[in-house]
């Protein structure tokens, strides 16, 4: 047997222990690969779409390589500490320390490299099979396979180097060693539970909770910075001191504590806890990250859903008086409105800016019979106003009420026309590119008293034209007015500011944009959050197996007490659970509270909620999450039993 | 020439109580001797195999291997040291689980980068005069304690060491098996000159070698040399361990009760 040999037979021989970490490590290997093959494909980059899914992959990529880094190495280091006893014996026998750094290198290699090739092998086998859903995603009409060494060289050269360094960090981690300590079954020195440090979780965590909720409210940057490192840390010490604390108390609680059946759990629990807080610290983490993707994909699906209310019109041109294309482009958009057959509503607006008496600013005026014509093509009810009446036109959901209340009397100054605006329309009409958030209608009798223009404009300048386009197939859009789109999209980059003379937008079209981009980012969110989970599931299973011996030990010491099967698996319950659902639980909390203040930030904004997406996001994870705890408890089970 | 000799050696473990694991303890082995060395729970027996293990360092004195000073060699050249001058056998086998039996044995010769081919000739001479040849490819969880020790006791000869330390090579095994175990190491002992320092509780285990050092309290209690029958020798044992007290009896009082040794 060479040295070489002996590494090898070392992982070989130890693969149930290895299994879910290789799985794990290949699993990434494979995402990684599979989006390096799209970032690098060449009729990808044509379109703004193209570019979208280039940087969705570009970001994903740098987030799984940062990822698997921290969990290569996480795992890496666990092992190594399950295998103590093993290098203890090897450096009694007279192992030294190149030695025992070329053992862990070897080791770490022979995974890494065939996590590298099986995953890359994998990757490229279902790429095909990527390619045709992001075809799909992208209404590519061809997305081919092909081959380039690029994607390959980029996944290996990534991943080599992330193993190695992790084999070079084990290796200096392991160091500090001493044999004597390595043989020695050690009892863990653990420092003292205080009531100080059972405080500092709860504070910190409390602290940064608060800095989330604050920060939102007042909208304040530097509060946010905070939430991460505080939350970070208390719940670091939340595992090694305030719940071992808390379940210290109970325990001295005697009458409660000796009476309860929870002698034993409670005992064991501690112990789990408290030898074991790295591996709950990191979980927890890992799952609220899971969380807190699956929150961000909530709030794309959401704003998608939501669409729909936000924009009720099919499509809006806005245009100046003197704008020279105005007949061209609406005789245009009616032409391909009517070859593509779809029927639809047009309404035409004159819009005239007057200066308000009672807010000294610009308000937008429009006209009660264009409105109504409007509001009758979209079915909701029509607005009659006597002279010198008004109304606020709002310019978002959460304007409805905030205006519902609100009385002003006001003079438009350059005609002297007074008004009195005490309701606003309880619906959200256009959408909020195109009209300010100082709209209001009033009676046909006194727009016609409207003869002067805005102070110091010319009466060109001070009104303009809108035409809105009611398409009850408004999903159907995607076709029609894409030259002028073209146009506005290119203007909006112009770095002196928008100059044409006309705006245009298709909610249709950017449907179909969004649509696109929110499958995209699903895609790309559920692979990431699969690593995510698997990683997280590796972890568990690995602590497992590394603490079965011991358990076999102590159930065995049970059944031989007089434990039966029912309690057996109570009993295995007991201790499984809580490392299995404690980090959940935590994570679910913060996670919570940061998607909630996001939720806040969001309806502030976009006017958008994402709790009921939430909801059912994280519902559908605790169901994926028991039935991976039943499977592993299966697994534990069969384990116990064939101990004996 | 002694192929061991330890000099005023003393120990001290500073914590919370500063605690004298070995005093002041002076003690020479000369080649081909068998010594056992005896004593009550946290008399230091366990503390001193450490130190001439290597695996750990004397607060003060002198320790002296084939005239190497360990205390002046680097890490490295410790475990250079331990993997060609000395041979362990442990307590609970301390076999690696993931290796056959074979493997185990020539992980020695694997750290030290033999030639596969002198590995492949030792494992089966040694296999074949420890009545190992079946069990080769079986792994530690396959086979008996009694076979598993005998699989340690080849790992700690397979090398020829200068040296072999034993520490309770019988404390986890039954009276049949510990019988064998100690007939092996008294063979090797007669047949290769080798040099076996063996710390244990058992005056039984004990009676099988030459002489048998008692320390109390990590300081020198005793010394006695046997004598033609390992009746009368077992006896002198007991006769000292008595005089030692308290602790000795902890395990062996039981033990001494229920069997003689043949």
């Amino acid at each position: 047997m060479t040295f070489r040999q002996f590494a090898y037979r070392n992982v070989i021989r130890n693969s149930r222990i290895y299994a879910a970490f290789f799985m794990a490590s290949c699993f990434s290997v494979l995402v990684f690969f599979m989006y390096s093959m799209l970032l690098f494909h060449p009729n990808i980059d044509e379109s703004i779409l193209g570019f979208m899914s280039l940087f969705g992959m570009a970001t994903a990529e740098l987030i799984l390589v940062i990822f698997s880094f921290f969990f290569l190495f996480y795992s890496m280091r666990a092992f190594l500490e399950a295998r103590t006893k093993e290098f203890g014996v090897l450096f009694h026998l007279g192992m030294d320390e190149q030695q025992f750094g070329r053992l862990i290198f070897l080791e770490t290699m022979l995974i890494g490299i065939a996590s590298i090739v099986i995953g890359t092998g994998f990757g490229f086998a279902f790429t095909q099979f990527f390619f045709m859903i992001v075809r799909e995603i992208l209404r590519l009409d061809t997305l081919p396979m092909y081959f380039a060494w690029e994607p390959f060289l980029l996944t290996v050269g990534v991943f080599l180097t992330a193993f190695i360094i992790v084999a070079y960090a084990s290796i200096a981690t392991q160091r500090k060693r001493r044999t004597i300590d390595l043989l020695q079954e050690r009892i863990e020195e653990q420092h003292d539970v205080t009531l100080m440090r059972a405080l500092y979780g709860v504070l910190l965590i409390g602290f940064s909770y608060a800095g989330s909720i604050i920060g939102v409210m007042m909208e304040n940057v530097a509060f946010l910075f905070i939430v991460p490192p505080l939350g970070i840390l208390g719940t670091y010490y939340l595992f090694s001191d305030t719940l071992p604390y808390i379940l210290e108390r109970f325990r001295l609680n005697k009458q409660r504590y000796w009476r309860s059946s929870l002698v034993v759990s409670i005992s064991e629990t501690i112990h789990t806890i408290r030898s074991n807080v790295r591996m709950f610290f990191v979980i927890t983490i890992v799952s609220t990250l899971t969380f807190l993707t699956i929150g961000a994909l909530a709030t794309v699906a959401s704003y998608t859903t939501q669409y729909e209310r936000l924009n009720p019109l099919g499509m809006v041109y806005k245009s100046t008086i003197d704008n020279p294309y105005e007949q061209q482009h609406i005789a245009s958009l009616r032409n391909q409105l009517e070859s593509e057959a779809l029927s639809y509503n047009l309404s035409r607006f004159t819009v005239v800016k007057q200066t308000s008496s009672y807010t000294k600013y610009e308000v937008e005026v429009f006209r009660e019979s264009e409105i109504n014509h409007l509001l009758f093509s979209l079915g909701y009810p029509l607005v009659t106003l006597g002279t010198g009446e008004a109304m606020f036109i709002p310019y978002s959901e959460d304007a409805i009420k905030t205006l519902a209340n609100h009385t002003v009397r006001t003079v438009l100054k350059e005609n002297s026309i007074p008004l009195v605006i005490d309701s606003v329309y309880p619906q959200f009409i256009f959408p909020s590119n195109f009209v300010s958030s100082n709209s209001i209608i009033i009676s046909d009798e006194d727009f016609a008293k409207i003869t002067n223009p805005l102070i110091g404009t010319t009466f060109q300048q001070s009104a303009y034209r809108l035409y809105t386009f009611d398409v009850p197939q408004w999903m159907e859009l995607e076709e029609i007015g894409v030259v002028i789109n073209a146009m506005v999209d290119q203007e909006n980059v112009n770095p002196l500011g928008y100059q044409l003379p006309f705006y245009f937008e298709n909610a249709g079209l950017n449907y179909s944009f969004i649509l696109a981009t929110y499958s995209l980012f699903t895609l790309i969110v559920l692979l990431v959050a699969a690593v995510f989970l698997l990683a997280a599931g590796s972890f568990v299973y690995f602590k497992m197996y590394a603490d079965l011996e011991r358990s076999q030990k102590h159930f065995d010491v049970l059944q031989r007490m007089g434990l039966t099967d029912q309690e057996l698996h109570r009993l295995v319950d007991r201790h499984l659970m809580p490392q299995f659902f404690l980090p959940w639980i935590v994570a679910l909390a913060h996670s919570s509270v940061i998607l909630i203040s996001f939720n806040i930030l969001l309806e502030h904004f976009v006017n958008i909620s994402i709790v009921d997406e939430v909801i059912i996001g994280f519902f559908s994870l605790i169901v994926i999450q028991v039935i991976y705890y039943y499977l592993i408890r299966w697994r534990y089970i069969v384990h116990l039993k064939q101990g004996d | 020439m002694a192929i061991l000799q330890l000099k005023d050696v003393t120990k001290v473990y500073e914590g919370k109580v500063t605690h004298r694991a070995v005093s002041q303890l002076s003690l020479d082995v000369e080649k081909g001797e068998f010594l056992a060395i005896m004593g009550p729970s946290g008399s230091g027996k366990t503390t001193l195999l450490n130190m001439i293990s290597t695996i750990d360092t004397p607060t003060a004195g002198d320790i002296m291997i084939e005239g190497i000073r360990p205390a002046t060699l680097t890490k490295n050249e410790l475990a250079h040291l331990r993997r060609r001058k000395l041979g362990f056998i442990f307590q609970d086998f301390h076999l690696l689980q993931m290796l056959t039996v074979e493997e185990n044995i020539v992980v020695p010769l694997t750290l030290d980068q033999y030639d596969v081919e002198e590995m492949q000739r030792r494992v089966d001479s040694l296999a074949q005069s420890l009545g190992l040849t079946e069990l080769l490819h079986k792994r530690p969880n396959e086979i008996s304690g009694g076979q598993a020790q005998r699989t340690a006791i080849a790992r700690a000869l397979i090398h020829r060491p200068s040296i072999i330390l034993a520490d309770e090579p019988t404390g986890n095994l039954d009276s049949h098996m510990s019988r064998e175990v100690l007939e092996l190491l008294s063979r090797v002992n007669e047949q290769q000159q080798s040099t076996i320092i063996m710390v244990t509780h058992d005056p039984i285990a004990a009676s099988y070698c030459d002489r048998v050092l008692f320390i109390k309290d990590g300081q020198f209690f005793n010394e006695i040399y046997k004598d033609e029958r390992r009746q009368t020798f077992f006896q002198r044992i007991l006769n000292v361990l008595s005089l030692l007290g308290g602790g000795v009896g902890d395990l062996s009082s039981v033990r001494v009760s229920q069997r003689h040794p043949q």
